[in-house]
């Protein structure tokens, strides 16, 4: 054990107040500091906290950016979205992993680089996105790949690495009410503290905002159900967890409008009597956290967080960023909150649900980082500000991607067809349309009247488009091998259904599917529909039989028209015995 | 909240706070469950309880019971897809009953024959996890673990030592040790302790204690009469001139030819059934190849190199049904413990290293079969249509079958014909 490397360790616990509580934000920081967690630190972090070593490793296997084994110095991750694989994501690796000597996922034998694959890195309209050691960079070319394996066999620091590739820009397409809010800074919570906890509520209500995230719940009702109950300390977070593959726009928001969901959080702290909030920030918007420190910096300084907020005697409230580090389950809130209390980012068995049992046991809001953007909107300049040129059912900020002219942030009313989407960005030659990410809705080019709203095509934000030029199938393939990847492994239908999805997927992109191989998916869907412990597992069979449904040409071009094939290929399973016979044979 | 509960049209009471599993137990009423232990808070992670509850389906050991609540648990529909789940278990670890210690003694074992399960339909993920042998009382036995977090729950909560973990995520999951090494031997874990007798499968077992209790005498024999109707829609017709016999080609791939034993176990019925069937290639006559069109084929073993999988496909071309005879044939068996073993290895173990060996080599003629890298079950090479469990199968299963397939019913294994060992 390093002297050197205890000082790193014992930093991060002061920093953290040793409280176990924040061990996920200690282990993260390790891991960026020295390429993995030292099975030493993991001895003096469980000892300080007083944890099991075992809950140690059970969050490093839990998280995909933590590891127990050394990565390379330049620690890349390609996103392996549907979106950057389009945009040349495997391509660009290749040629990195060529140039580096490495293999994906193995670090090089000197330790210099790891080259691996993350799941969607939150820059689809700018792909292919990387990340290298914890920080994005964007489009991610050819090009680029070969300029990046020249800056690292010369080993260039990150920091002398041209200062263009981390300026992560935001395409904003269209903008409405909330993107183009001029509203001053503190107008909202002014407003909200006249107004008083019923007014901001009512005013809420008449604007039917609802959840942004995608669940579309009555952000009126889960702030009032909170503020109700019971007595004791009650929580808001900030979900910006944003890993729904395609989905965009909370990056944006935070980037360029950050102070607004800032405000929203503040309202909502007011609103409901919390003194605390969260913003649970995904690991692959680190990139995002120093500005919002500062900007959270500024508010304090400014007497718009903190103590006695804006003057008003009595009103505390105050913000800390929390990161996440590597699992798209921690976007459902109760996984997200199990997650802010450094455990594995499991959900929660509910009821109850986190508005009345959420962190630490207590009533706890957490909203999308959009719903929090509107609120102060809304709570600053009335319900009028949702309904904006006469959008009835308000606005929603939609992340654009794939095959498009001008991919990017879209504000929109909602109830926004398909097609008015497709002709906002440019869309030629479109064959499919995923809403609301893999999980989502799978629609052919003639849906173009279904509404992007939550009665019809609901999303979260995210709008993925194929041309003809797309391979259904991989698209399918893609998102349901996310699903195996991202599962929790909590529930048996979910954990052993997704692994047997993936592998069924699998075998009928290699060419060896069959009838029976579509049916037993079939059945599969329905028992994981009706009995997975969450939405992952719910909806994890969903993209590839609707893709079969509405494009089954994808598959017919790799199926011959069997009943059955064998579960595995008969000659790849004798190809060691043959190889060994052949070695044998030769001595 | 006190009140009552509807299960199935019965209608029983719940006290305050009690869930709709705590309130069926108290009550007498089965719901299936693995994960569920009364000593413990609910994990509602094996989702085998899931009932519909009030319309929507949910796991009843946490949930929750409400006046008037109407649960729904023992329907065909929500049997099957507990029988599904069984089955993802089954196939997610290596769960071969006939070899394991804890046979008779499963929770796992129970649900599934309770639930009629005769077939692993889902391929095999051959499970290669660690075994840790180091505890002098105690074996852990990786492979066998469902995650029902009995034993992380139970140390945690009864024993107050905290020695279990699950680690990893999706299909990654482990059971870790706390303790300086990660083995068990210095977890301090003993075998009174509560998460060393908590296990519902054969995961945590004590050595030395293996197979004491008979066969007939085991916690789970007491076997009750159900019936497993298999949907007739999946037999093909056998069509029949009267008079005319149905045709039955049988063989053992890799197997032991107990289920053959087995079935000239049916002694002197033989004599009846011979009055409805001929046999065709079979190691009973010595016939070596099929007939071009054979009614029945009956397939003991399972797959473990080319040249079973040249007979399987012999047997699927000649055969309108085929039957997977045994726990090899069924899910690989016993001859499937060596699929968490490199093939070199095997071969080398078998050829050179092992005892008696003369002139010591790997063989390397052409005409000699290539071995697989794992052991398959049949199912996983060709279509079957029925299976029939067992290992081997009770004699009266292949009288039963046969006579169901003869006569053109659907085949029916009732409970006490179903055998996983």
């Amino acid at each position: 054990m390093t002297s050197e490397s205890d000082a790193v360790v014992r930093e991060q616990l002061a920093a953290y107040r040793r409280d176990p509580r924040m061990v996920l934000q200690i282990l993260r920081k390790l891991q960026l500091a020295q390429n993995h967690i030292k099975a030493t630190d993991i001895d003096i972090v469980a000892e300080s906290l007083n944890l099991p070593r075992t809950k140690i490793h059970a969050l490093i296997d839990f998280y995909s950016f933590l590891h127990n084994t050394p990565r390379g110095g330049y620690d890349i991750y390609f996103s392996d979205s549907i979106t950057d694989h389009m945009l040349g994501s495997r391509e660009s690796a290749a040629v990195l992993c060529e140039e580096l000597g490495v293999e994906p996922g193995v670090p090089e034998k000197d330790g210099l680089a790891t080259v691996d694959f993350t799941s969607c890195t939150g820059l689809c309209e700018r792909g292919p996105g990387v990340l290298v050691n914890g920080i994005a960079i964007d489009r991610v070319d050819i090009e680029r790949a070969h300029e990046m394996a020249a800056l690292i066999r010369a080993g260039t620091p990150l920091e002398d690495w041209p200062l263009e590739w981390f300026v992560i820009n935001d395409a904003i397409r269209r903008k409405g009410p909330l993107l183009n809010m001029t509203v001053q800074r503190g107008a909202a919570i002014e407003r909200a503290i006249e107004l008083g906890a019923d007014g901001v509520i009512a005013e809420l209500e008449a604007a039917g905002l609802r959840g942004c995230g995608g669940a579309g719940f009555p952000t009126h009702r889960k702030w009032d159900i909170c503020r109700s109950a019971g007595a004791g300390e009650r929580y808001v977070i900030c979900n910006a967890d944003e890993g729904e593959p395609g989905t965009f726009k909370d990056r944006a928001l935070l980037n360029c409008e950050g102070c607004n969901v800032i405000e929203g959080m503040t309202v909502c702290g007011i609103t409901i009597g919390a003194r605390k909030g969260f913003i649970y920030l995904r690991h692959e918007y680190e990139f995002l956290r120093e500005r919002l420190d500062r900007r959270l910096q500024r508010r304090r300084d400014s007497g718009k967080l903190g103590r006695n907020i804006c003057g008003h005697h009595g009103i505390h409230f105050d913000i800390e960023i929390v990161m996440g580090a590597g699992s798209y389950v921690c976007g459902e809130e109760s996984a997200l909150i199990e997650s802010l209390e450094g455990k594995r980012g499991i959900p929660r068995i509910r009821p109850p649900f986190p508005v009345t049992h959420g962190y630490r046991g207590c009533p706890t809001v957490v909203n999308n980082v959009e719903t929090f953007a509107y609120a102060a909107g809304i709570a600053a300049d009335g319900p009028g500000f949702f309904k904006q040129d006469d959008a009835k059912r308000g606005w929603k900020l939609l992340s654009i991607s794939g095959d498009c002219r001008s991919p990017g942030i879209y504000e929109m009313p909602v109830g926004t067809t398909v097609g008015e989407a497709l002709q906002a960005c440019g869309a030629e030659d479109v064959q499919a349309i995923q809403v609301g990410g893999p999980g989502g809705t799978l629609l052919a080019s003639h849906e173009t009247e279904r509404e992007l709203s939550f009665d019809d095509s609901n999303t979260g934000g995210s709008f993925m488009i194929f041309d003809h030029s797309r391979d259904m199938l991989d698209v399918a393939q893609n998102f349901t091998d996310f699903f195996a990847h991202e599962s929790c492994g909590f529930c048996t239908p979910c954990r052993v259904g997704t692994k047997l999805m993936a592998n069924m997927a699998e075998k009928i992109a290699a060419g060896h599917g069959a009838r029976l191989d579509i049916e037993q998916m079939q059945r599969l869907n329905k028992l994981m529909t009706q009995a997975s412990h969450c939405g992952l597992g719910q909806s994890a069979a969903v993209p590839i039989l609707t893709t079969y449904e509405k494009f089954p040409e994808a598959f017919r071009q790799r199926m011959d028209d069997v009943e059955y094939k064998p579960a595995f290929d008969v000659e790849a399973a004798i190809e060691r015995s043959r190889q060994i016979v052949a070695e044998e044979a030769q001595s | 909240m006190t009140g009552r509960i509807h299960i199935d049209g019965q209608s029983i009471p719940f006290a305050q706070g009690q869930t709709v599993m705590q309130a069926a137990e108290d009550a007498g009423v089965a719901i299936p469950h693995l994960c569920y232990h009364p000593d413990y808070e609910a994990n509602g992670s094996c989702k085998m309880c899931t009932c519909k509850i009030d319309g929507r389906q949910v796991s009843s050991c946490t949930t929750p019971a409400t006046d008037g609540m109407v649960v729904v648990s023992n329907t065909e529909e929500l049997n099957s897809e507990r029988r599904a789940l069984a089955q993802m278990l089954f196939i997610e670890g290596n769960h071969h009953c006939p070899s394991c210690e804890h046979s008779g003694n499963c929770v796992l074992q129970d649900q599934a024959y309770k639930l009629g399960m005769t077939a692993l339909i889902f391929p095999n993920f051959t499970a290669g996890r660690e075994t840790d042998a180091s505890h002098p009382d105690i074996l852990l036995n990786r492979d066998r673990c469902i995650y029902c977090e009995l034993c992380v729950r139970a140390s945690r909560d009864t024993d107050g030592k905290d020695l279990f973990c699950i680690t990893g995520r999706s299909n990654n999951k482990g059971l870790a040790i706390n303790s300086d090494t990660g083995l068990l031997k210095d977890s301090g874990l003993s075998v009174n302790d509560a998460a060393a007798n908590v296990c519902p499968v054969g995961c945590i077992i004590k050595k030395r204690q293996a197979f004491t209790k008979p066969i007939g005498q085991r916690d789970y024999d007491k076997r009750q009469v159900h019936s497993n109707k298999i949907s007739p829609s999946t037999l093909p017709e056998l069509v029949k001139e009267p008079g005319e016999k149905v045709s039955v080609a049988t063989c053992s791939l890799a197997g032991c030819f107990g289920c053959h034993m087995s079935f000239l176990d049916i002694d002197e019925r033989i004599v009846e059934l011979v009055e409805h069937i001929e046999f065709d290639r079979s190691p009973i006559n010595d016939i070596k190849t099929c007939s071009a069109e054979v009614d029945i084929g009956l397939v003991e073993g399972g797959v473990c190199n080319t040249e079973n999988i040249e007979t399987l496909r012999e047997f699927r071309r000649s055969c309108k049904v085929l039957i997977a005879v045994g726990a090899c044939a069924m899910s690989g068996g016993v001859p499937a413990l060596r699929n968490s073993i490199d093939v070199r290895e095997l071969l080398e173990e078998s050829y050179i290293d092992n005892v008696g060996v003369e002139n010591p080599q790997i063989p390397t003629d052409d005409e000699l079969p290539h071995i697989l890298e794992n052991v398959s079950p049949i199912h996983e090479v060709v279509k079957v249509d029925f299976f029939l469990p067992g290992c081997p199968p009770p004699a009266d299963a292949f009288w039963q079958i046969l006579n169901d397939i003869v006569e053109g019913r659907a085949p029916d294994l009732p409970y006490d014909l179903t055998y996983y060992d």
